[in-house]
């Protein structure tokens, strides 16, 4: 059964990636805390958060219908299903066969569209106010995403994540400049999908700055426990499709034991890395005003387009 | 089949491929709105006219069937008229409203501008070949800018048709007008004869496209795309709405179209195969997403008695089946995974891509690379504008009384959106069957072979051999209902039942006023593209100083084809008439020495060349 040979690297894979997401978002907040001489919340706060809200009772609007329940699980199941797509510590993904960069943009889109949608459902303004803000930064963070991908993509000769990251690792790294431009793009488009600062607060509950809090203000319980364990992941997908098409050294070529360990810990390394440039960008940059976000999206599509333009043209 | 053979004129049908790719998104489309009309013409004013509505719906089927089967100049322009003029008719139904007589004048006019160009068009190719049958016509070589002029006319008489922009003006007036089923069916299958057009005639009518007019359909399928979702983001009319979400439609069936002929142009016929069938799989795509939609639409239109988005809500509780319908149906036309709307965009954007991965000239590489980013930009702005269709119409509380009481619609209308609905799951799931038939069609156009590797199995497809790319998507469909059964574990752990309270109201109450607007929704990016919109606001508070007790809020966006292209081209039209008035002074005597002066003129010109 040709299923069950997929099924069960993509469980494993799917169940590290959940397993870290919340230890990805508490280094983070430690990190930036540390930044800011504080102490912090411990680093397993994310976990405990998440065991609490799962135990909770969860309360919904007599208002909302059945798209308000369906909407977190299909965000969460989404980004569940994308990291079956990305490659994390072989050179490969469990679910390759099913689709590469576009499938993997698109299911989370579809995350998206349903959690906001949702978020229109209890009729309270906050929510409609952020899902407004999600799909437009989405809608212009979109094009910049396609494009930097596509440059990785039209360089390594395919769309599909696997086949890119065993192609880039068998040439090893080029470090043309148009690779910068592509990583620069990508980070910009990172900082707006994760919603960090400059574009969102994370840590913010006011009602004139938030954009993915409002849209979720209303959950509560094991709801909120979804969204915010979907928004964790979502944001691991996009940091380690960042370090392993970029940097894919490292990156286990065979299932010896020897090479995931190797593997494992250059991964922990690169991710550790690139959590310390968010936290840098997040510490020493103000939100920017909403309406100051098309320029930062703006010119990660242009980084996006010269790195194409560069290389190709 | 009808033939004089003196004159050589015959009015004969016969059906290829291409044809029948067409005449299977009708006959897909025009079983379920029939079922639909059923139960859609029993209500209000319409029932006093369902004799007529029946009536020339069938003729506007029998004509449109016609147009795709017709083999020769002449059935086929007997076809086009005989459609256009019967859905001029069934767009003035409600003719006691003056905005639904305008919008009948307008598609009548736009129309007959078409049918002149489609008339010069036919007329130069017959003069070069002899005949008035497609297969001779099609052979007919011709060269240089007669060849160039052919391609222009033809583009501009099916634009009109299709609703490309510049060309769509009437499109956003014509469809909501219209009786809701006639909607669906003039966006889903009638415009399409204009793309029908374009495929036949402009593609691969004229031997091998120039490379400057596979430019000009790209660039026009990407304005029409941008904009035609741009546009359709400011609508506040449900059917307006789609209406606009149809010409970005026939923007990324162009943009395939348009790829497809930069490839002919190149004489790669691999290439160009994956263009074609990426436009051609949006067709029916479209088609059946649409459909459902309109037909969504216009049960909701019934039900609440409104086509305003502001004043509906709440409407997913009282009519259930309709909310679910048009969510799939949402969802589809967003272009997200596991519906039909991913297959055909993913289909585009390899044919982009693998086109940049080939070719080595900048100008080629520099367009497929915009159009790429555009397209991108226009599914996200699409899913964007369906939110807030969905949301607005059916979640929260109603806005108004109308939707307040609204019921769901009898079975014989919700059944033709489950049809549909469910195609939509089948044709995202299964886009292995579609592209095999498609590779069929496309490889009875000259200059186009597909690649054997097209279709991998039922649930696969792949841009051409090798690694670039391939698509499983049920393969994501199980992955993702894996997911789905994780998070229900997760919601398991609860040790309480669900409670149900009120909505935090921020220590207020909260009401349908205090519900985000559709206005509100789009604001962001109306202020974002306000280069493109060029919005002006107008804000009236009545009331003393400080204490408000009305304020008035008026906020309207610039129609800028309407106001600086039509505005000034009427204008001049009605000018020159004026100025010709002076002939027509409605003398009999000045008439006859215009009779007698054009005789001379003629027997001079005829006479004199022999």
């Amino acid at each position: 059964m040709s299923l069950l040979r997929w099924l069960g690297p993509g469980a494993l894979q799917a169940a590290l990636l959940l397993a870290l997401a919340p230890l990805l978002r508490g280094a983070i907040k430690k990190m930036k805390a540390a930044f800011q001489t504080r102490q912090g919340p411990p680093l397993l706060q994310g976990y405990y958060d998440l065991l609490k809200l799962l135990r909770k009772e969860p309360v919904r609007s007599e208002v909302a219908s059945w798209v308000f329940v369906a909407g977190p699980r299909v965000y969460f199941a989404t980004a569940v299903a994308a990291t079956a797509l990305v490659p994390v510590l072989f050179a490969g993904a469990p679910l390759e066969e099913a689709g590469g960069i576009l499938a993997f943009v698109g299911l989370l889109a579809l995350g998206r569209f349903f959690l906001a949608t949702a978020s229109l459902d209890t009729g309270s303004p906050c929510g409609g106010m952020g899902g407004s803000r999600e799909m437009t930064v989405a809608a212009l963070a979109e094009p910049a995403l396609m494009l930097g991908l596509f440059s990785m993509a039209l360089w390594g000769g395919s769309l599909n994540l696997g086949d890119l990251v065993r192609t880039t690792a068998h040439r090893g790294p080029s470090a043309h400049p148009s690779e910068l431009l592509a990583a620069a793009a990508l980070f910009l488009v990172l900082i707006a999908e994760a919603g960090r600062i400059p574009v969102d607060n994370p840590a913010t509950h006011l009602e004139l700055t938030m954009i993915h809090e409002a849209m979720v203000l209303e959950y509560s319980g094991a709801d909120l426990a979804l969204v915010e364990w979907g928004s964790a992941l979502k944001e691991l997908l996009f940091m380690t499709l960042l370090v392993n098409l970029f940097f894919p050294l490292g990156l286990a070529v065979t299932v010896a034991p020897v090479a995931f360990v190797v593997a494992a810990a250059l991964y922990a390394g690169k991710l550790f890395l690139l959590a310390v440039g968010v936290t840098l960008v997040e510490t020493t940059n103000a939100k920017l005003r909403f309406f100051r976000v098309p320029e930062l999206m703006a010119l990660s599509l242009g980084l996006g387009f010269l790195a194409l333009a560069i290389r190709f043209l | 089949m009808l033939a004089h053979p003196a004159s050589g004129f015959a009015l004969g049908y016969g059906v290829d491929r291409l044809s029948a790719w067409f005449l299977l998104v009708l006959s897909v489309l025009a079983v379920p709105i029939s079922v639909y009309s059923l139960g859609y013409l029993r209500h209000g004013l319409l029932q006093r006219r369902s004799v007529f509505v029946s009536v020339v719906f069938s003729i506007l089927l029998g004509a449109v069937e016609l147009v795709f089967a017709a083999d020769g100049a002449v059935s086929f322009l007997f076809a086009w008229e005989l459609m256009a003029l019967a859905n001029a008719a069934l767009v003035a139904t409600e003719h006691e409203s003056r905005e639904v007589r305008r919008a009948a004048f307008l598609y009548l006019a736009m129309s007959h501008v078409a049918t002149g160009c489609l008339f010069a068009a036919f007329l130069t190719l017959s003069a070069a070949s002899g005949s008035m049958s497609f297969a001779t016509l099609q052979a007919a070589s011709l060269t240089g800018t007669p060849r160039h002029v052919a391609f222009g006319l033809f583009f501009l008489g099916f634009g009109v048709k299709a609703g490309v922009i510049p060309l769509h003006v009437w499109l956003p007036e014509a469809h909501p007008a219209a009786p809701s089923s006639i909607s669906a069916l003039m966006s889903a299958v009638v415009i399409k004869t204009g793309v029908y057009g374009l495929f036949r005639f402009c593609a691969f009518g004229l031997g091998v496209p120039s490379p400057a007019w596979a430019v000009l359909v790209l660039l026009c399928g990407a304005a029409s795309a941008v904009l035609g979702v741009l546009y359709a983001l400011m609508q506040h009319d449900l059917k307006r709405l789609l209406a606009y979400h149809s010409i970005e439609n026939i923007g990324i069936i162009l943009l395939g179209l348009g790829s497809g002929m930069l490839a002919l142009s190149s004489g790669r016929a691999e290439l160009a195969a994956l263009g074609i069938v990426a436009g051609l799989y949006h067709v029916l795509n479209h088609a059946v997403f649409k459909g459902l939609l309109f037909l969504g639409a216009g049960g909701v239109a019934i039900a609440s008695g409104t086509r305003q988005l502001e004043e509906m809500g709440g409407l997913g509780k009282r009519m259930p089946w309709t909310a679910l319908f048009f969510l799939v149906g949402a969802a589809a036309i967003s272009g997200l995974p596991l519906l039909n709307g991913f297959a055909s965009e993913w289909l585009l954007f390899q044919a982009f891509l693998v086109g940049f991965h080939l070719s080595s000239e900048v100008g080629g590489r520099l367009l497929l690379l915009v159009t790429s980013a555009l397209l991108a930009l226009t599914s996200a702005l699409a899913a964007a504008c369906f939110v807030k269709a969905y949301g607005v119409t059916f979640l929260a509380l109603p806005r108004g009384e109308g939707a307040a009481k609204a019921r769901e619609s009898p079975w014989l209308m919700l059944a033709p959106q489950a049809f549909l609905a469910v195609l939509c799951v089948l044709l995202g799931l299964f886009p292995g069957v579609v592209v095999e038939t498609l590779r069929g069609v496309a490889s009875s156009l000259p200059g186009v072979r597909p690649a054997p590797e097209l279709a991998r199995s039922v649930f696969a497809i792949a841009p051409g051999p090798g690694h670039f790319d391939h698509l499983s998507p049920l393969l994501l469909a199980a992955a993702v209902l894996l997911g789905l059964g994780v998070s229900l574990v997760l919601s398991l752990f609860a040790g309480y039942p669900v409670r149900r309270a009120a909505t935090w109201g921020c220590g207020g109450e909260l009401s349908a006023r205090t519900e985000y607007t559709a206005t509100a929704f789009s604001k962001p990016l109306m202020l974002i593209f306000s280069a493109i919109y060029r919005p002006t606001r107008e804000v009236q508070a009545v009331g003393e100083a400080y204490f408000t007790r009305e304020v008035t809020y008026r906020s309207e966006i610039e129609p800028t084809f309407e106001r600086f292209v039509y505005g000034p081209l009427t204008r001049g039209v009605l000018q020159a008439a004026e100025r010709l008035k002076v002939i027509q002074a409605g003398s009999l005597h000045a008439y006859l020495a215009y009779v007698l002066l054009l005789g001379i003129v003629l027997l001079l010109w005829l006479g004199g060349g022999g």
